[in-house]
C-alpha cells in the first residue's frame, strides 16, 4: 500500500524529502533526453507498517464499525467481515504456536501466520479503496485550457512549454489531444489555447494540474541576465456526457460567416469559423481550427458543454466546505501549485512540498511529471480517506 | 477564362494580352502591388526574415487591393497549405514564426497568383475537409458547400433511428446494410462521406460529367474506400435506369442536385462563374428541372419506405410538395423539412408509401 504510505509520512510531518538529484550517469543532458530520461527510482519505503498503523488507529476502527453496521455496500461489509474473520484466525493461530513445542508444528504456523498477514494487507487495500467515494467526474474525458498569466512575453513562452509538455503527456499516457483553440503571441509564445484530452482516467490525473504555475528563470528576451518570475494558468475542465449534461438546442445560437444572402450552392466561401452562444448562461466558445465547419462546430460544442458542466459542477462544490490542500476546480484555479525554477533546475509542487530536479527532463511529459502527478493521486486520497475519518469521528460524538 | 476578358482586370492582374492565365510566365510577371517587389527586396537583403504571418499580412493586403473575396482567410489557408496545416488558426506559435525558406516562399506566390485569378481557394489548395475527409478538389468539378454537410448527418441520422426502431423489436431481424444511390456525385463529398459514416453501407455514385467521376473514383481509391463504392458516369435524365440496381432495391437517394434558379445565375461570384461547373449549379427556370426528374425516378428504385433526401433551394420546399401532390401516382411524401445552420429550409426528406 504505497499509495497511502507516502501520504501518510507527509502528512505526518515526516515528509519524503525532495528527491536527490539523479546520478551522473543516469541522465546525460542534451537536446534528445527523451530517450536518457530514466525512470525515477521510487522511493524504498516499506508500505506495510503504515497501511497497519492507519488500521491500528482507533478512529478508523470506529469508522470500520460505523460503515459495517450502516451504509457500506454489500462489497464493503463482506472485506470487513473477512477482515475481522483472518484478524481473529491470526490471533488464534498466534496462540496456538506459541503453546506447541515442535518444530513441525511451529513451521505449519508460521506459514500459516504469514499468509493470514498477507491477506488482512490486501484487505486493508481494498477496504481503503472503497472507502474513498468516487467522483462522478472521474472517467471523464477532459477540455484543458492553459492561458499566460502576469511576466508579458516571457508568461507567453512558458505557456506555449506547458502546453507542449502536456502534449507529450498525453501521448505518453496514449491519450488523444486535440487542439479546439490556439491563439500565438508575437514571438513564438502562447496567450491561451484550449485542447481537448480524452483516454483511460484522463481526468482523473489531469484534475491535478490544474491552478497557477510559475516559472522563475532568466527570459530569452532579458538582455541583463536578471531572472523573473512568470506565471500561467491551467484550468482542467470535465468533459461531460450526453447523460449528464442536457443542453436544449433553443437555447443556442450559432453564428456562422455564411448567415446572410441565398447560401447553398450560390455561394463559395471559405470561412469555416463557427461561434455557439448559449443565451440562458451567455457562454461562448468558438473554433476555427478545422476546414470543414462542421468540425468546427463540434468542437466548438464540445467546448461549451464542457464549460457549461464545470459551472454546474462549481455550482455544486461551493455547498461544500472542504479545507483539503489539493483543491479541484474553481477554487484551486487561482492557487499557486508549482513552480518550474530553471537556475536551480528544480521543480516544486507547492501542495505536498515536493521537490525534484531536471526541468527539462520534467517539462518532455513523461516518467517524472506521471510521477509527481501520482504522488498527487495518493495525497490526495490520503486527506480524502482523513476527512471521511474525521467525520465519522464528528458524527460519533454528537 | 472567361472573367477575365475586363480590360481593367486584366491591367490589375498585370497580365499581358498574350499571357495565358495559370501560366508558369506569370509568377514572374510583373505582379499588381508594388509591395510584392519591396517584399521580396527584403528577403534576398536579409534572407530568412520572412515568417508566416508576414506572409498572410502580405498577401492579404495584395488581394484586398485586387479585390479578392475573402481576402485574410485566402492568405491564411495558402500560407497554412505550405506549411502543412489546414488553418492558420491549427500552426503552432513555432511554425508561425520561424522563417519560410525560399522554396515556401515559392509556393506561396505561385498558389497566390492563382487566387489572383479569381480561382477559388480549395481549387488552389487542390483539396478541402469535408465532414471527417479530406478530398481533392479540380475544377470544373463542383466545390461541396458547408450546407451539404448537414445533408450527411441527416441520412446518417435516419439510418441510426432506423436501426434503433428496428432493435426494438422482440424478434429483431437482422437489417441487411443499406444500400445508397448518390445522384451527381461531383467530387464524391457526400457518398464517401457515408460510406465512412455508416461502415455497413454500399454506395452507388453516379455523376454525367467524366471528370466528376473520375475525381470521385481518385477520392474514393485515396481514402481506400472503393470496395464499398460503385461510381458510374451516367446520366439519369437519358440513360436507363437498370443499372442502377445492381444492388437492389433502394434504401436511400441522397443528393445535391442543381437548383439554382437560372436567373439567378448571373449573378453568382466569379470564382463559381469562372471555374465550376455551371451544370451541377443550374437547375433551370424553377430550379427544379434535375430534382422532378429525380422525384420521377425514385419510385422504380427505392425499397417501400425508401427515402430520398435533397438539398434544395429555400424556396422549394413549398414547390416540391405542391408537384408531389400533383403526382399521386409516385407515391412519394414529404416527411420533413430541415433547416440550414443559418436557418432556411434546405433540406427535405421524402418518404416512398408502402403499396
Amino acid at each position: 500500500m504505497r499509495l497511502l504510505s507516502r501520504a501518510l509520512r507527509a502528512a505526518q510531518g515526516c515528509r519524503a524529502a525532495a528527491l536527490p538529484p539523479r546520478s551522473p550517469r543516469a541522465a546525460p543532458v542534451g537536446s534528445s533526453a527523451a530517450g536518457t530520461c530514466t525512470q525515477q527510482p521510487r522511493r524504498g519505503l516499506s508500505a506495510r507498517p503504515c497501511l497497519n498503523e492507519l488500521f491500528a488507529a482507533p478512529s478508523l476502527r470506529r469508522l470500520l464499525e460505523s460503515r459495517a453496521r450502516g451504509e457500506a455496500g454489500p462489497e464493503l461489509a463482506a472485506r470487513i467481515q473477512r477482515l475481522r474473520d483472518k484478524e481473529q484466525e491470526l490471533r488464534d493461530t498466534r496462540e496456538l504456536a506459541g503453546q506447541d513445542e515442535s518444530e513441525d508444528f511451529r513451521k505449519l504456523a508460521e506459514k500459516e501466520i504469514t499468509s493470514c498477514e498477507e491477506e488482512i494487507l490486501e484487505l486493508k487495500h481494498q477496504i481503503v479503496l472503497l472507502l474513498l467515494p468516487s467522483e462522478e467526474t472521474d472517467e471523464s474525458d477532459l477540455v484543458m485550457e492553459v492561458t499566460a498569466g502576469v511576466g508579458g512575453q516571457e508568461a507567453m513562452l512558458f505557456t506555449s512549454e506547458i502546453f507542449d509538455m502536456y502534449q507529450r503527456y498525453a501521448a505518453y499516457k496514449k491519450w488523444k489531444f486535440e487542439i479546439l483553440e490556439y491563439f500565438p503571441s508575437e514571438i513564438g509564445g502562447l496567450r491561451r489555447a484550449v485542447a481537448s484530452i480524452a483516454g483511460l482516467e484522463a481526468y482523473k490525473y489531469m484534475k491535478f494540474e490544474g491552478g497557477v504555475h510559475r516559472v522563475q528563470r532568466v527570459p530569452k528576451t532579458e538582455k541583463q541576465g536578471r531572472i523573473h518570475t512568470s506565471t500561467m494558468t491551467v484550468a482542467i475542465l470535465p468533459q461531460p456526457t450526453e447523460m449528464r449534461l442536457q443542453i436544449n438546442p433553443k437555447d443556442l445560437r450559432i453564428e456562422t460567416k455564411r448567415a446572410s444572402g441565398a447560401g447553398g450552392q450560390h455561394v463559395n466561401t471559405t470561412d469555416s469559423a463557427v461561434r455557439i452562444v448559449h443565451i440562458p448562461t451567455g457562454i461562448v466558445s468558438e473554433c476555427q481550427q478545422e476546414r470543414s465547419q462542421i468540425r468546427n462546430k463540434e468542437k466548438a460544442m464540445q467546448m461549451l458543454s464542457a464549460k457549461l458542466y464545470n459551472a454546474k459542477l462549481e455550482e455544486e462544490t461551493k455547498k461544500r466546505n472542504s479545507v483539503r490542500k489539493i483543491q479541484i476546480g474553481t477554487k484551486g484555479r487561482s492557487e499557486k501549485i508549482r513552480t518550474y525554477n530553471f537556475p536551480q533546475d528544480r521543480i516544486t509542487d507547492h501542495r505536498i512540498s515536493r521537490s525534484v530536479h531536471h526541468v527539462e527532463c520534467f517539462m518532455l511529459g513523461q516518467e517524472m511529471l506521471d510521477e509527481m502527478i501520482q504522488t498527487l493521486r495518493e495525497y490526495a486520497d490520503y486527506e480524502s480517506l482523513i476527512e471521511i475519518i474525521s467525520e465519522n469521528e464528528k458524527n460519533n460524538l454528537s | 477564362m472567361r472573367c477575365f476578358t475586363h480590360p481593367l482586370l486584366r491591367r490589375l492582374l498585370g497580365l499581358s494580352p498574350q499571357s495565358v492565365p495559370g501560366g508558369p510566365s506569370q509568377s514572374k510577371g510583373p505582379i499588381c502591388s508594388p509591395k510584392w517587389s519591396s517584399l521580396r527586396q527584403s528577403c534576398s537583403a536579409r534572407p530568412g526574415l520572412v515568417t508566416a504571418t508576414d506572409a498572410v499580412n502580405y498577401w492579404k493586403k495584395v488581394f484586398e487591393t485586387n479585390g479578392i473575396p475573402e481576402a485574410r482567410e485566402s492568405s491564411e489557408y495558402i500560407v497554412s497549405f505550405v506549411l502543412g496545416a489546414k488553418t492558420f488558426q491549427s500552426l503552432n506559435s513555432k511554425s508561425l514564426y520561424t522563417p519560410l525558406t525560399a522554396l515556401q516562399q515559392e509556393q506561396i506566390q505561385q498558389l497566390s497568383n492563382k487566387r489572383l485569378e479569381r480561382m477559388p481557394v480549395q481549387y488552389v489548395l487542390g483539396e478541402w475537409d469535408f465532414q471527417d475527409l479530406t478530398l481533392k478538389m479540380r475544377p470544373p468539378v463542383f466545390i461541396p458547400r458547408p450546407e451539404t454537410e448537414d445533408l450527411v448527418s441527416l441520412v446518417v441520422e435516419e439510418e441510426s433511428w432506423k436501426c434503433e426502431k428496428n432493435s426494438d423489436l422482440c424478434f429483431p431481424v437482422s437489417v441487411p446494410h443499406p444500400v445508397i444511390l448518390e445522384i451527381g456525385c461531383g467530387s464524391g463529398a457526400i457518398s464517401l462521406s457515408l460510406l465512412c459514416k455508416l461502415p455497413q453501407s454500399q454506395v452507388i455514385a453516379v455523376d454525367k460529367e467524366k471528370t466528376a467521376v473520375d475525381l470521385t473514383r481518385e477520392n474514393a481509391h485515396r481514402l481506400q474506400l472503393q470496395d464499398r463504392i460503385h461510381i458510374l458516369h451516367h446520366d439519369v435524365s437519358l440513360s436507363s435506369a437498370k443499372q442502377l440496381l445492381l444492388w437492389g432495391p433502394l434504401d436511400f437517394i441522397v443528393s445535391n442536385p442543381p437548383y439554382v434558379f437560372h436567373e439567378d445565375m448571373a449573378s453568382l461570384d466569379a470564382e463559381i462563374l469562372c471555374y465550376e461547373n455551371l451544370d451541377a449549379l443550374d437547375g433551370g427556370d424553377d430550379g427544379l428541372r434535375v430534382i422532378k426528374t429525380i422525384l420521377a425516378l425514385a419510385p422504380s428504385l427505392l425499397k417501400d419506405s425508401g427515402s430520398v433526401f435533397l438539398e434544395v433551394d429555400h424556396r422549394h420546399p413549398d414547390m416540391v410538395e405542391n408537384w408531389l401532390q400533383a403526382h399521386p401516382n409516385l407515391l412519394l411524401v414529404l416527411r420533413a423539412i430541415h433547416k440550414d445552420f443559418c436557418g432556411k429550409p434546405r433540406f427535405l426528406h421524402i418518404q416512398k408509401q408502402s403499396r
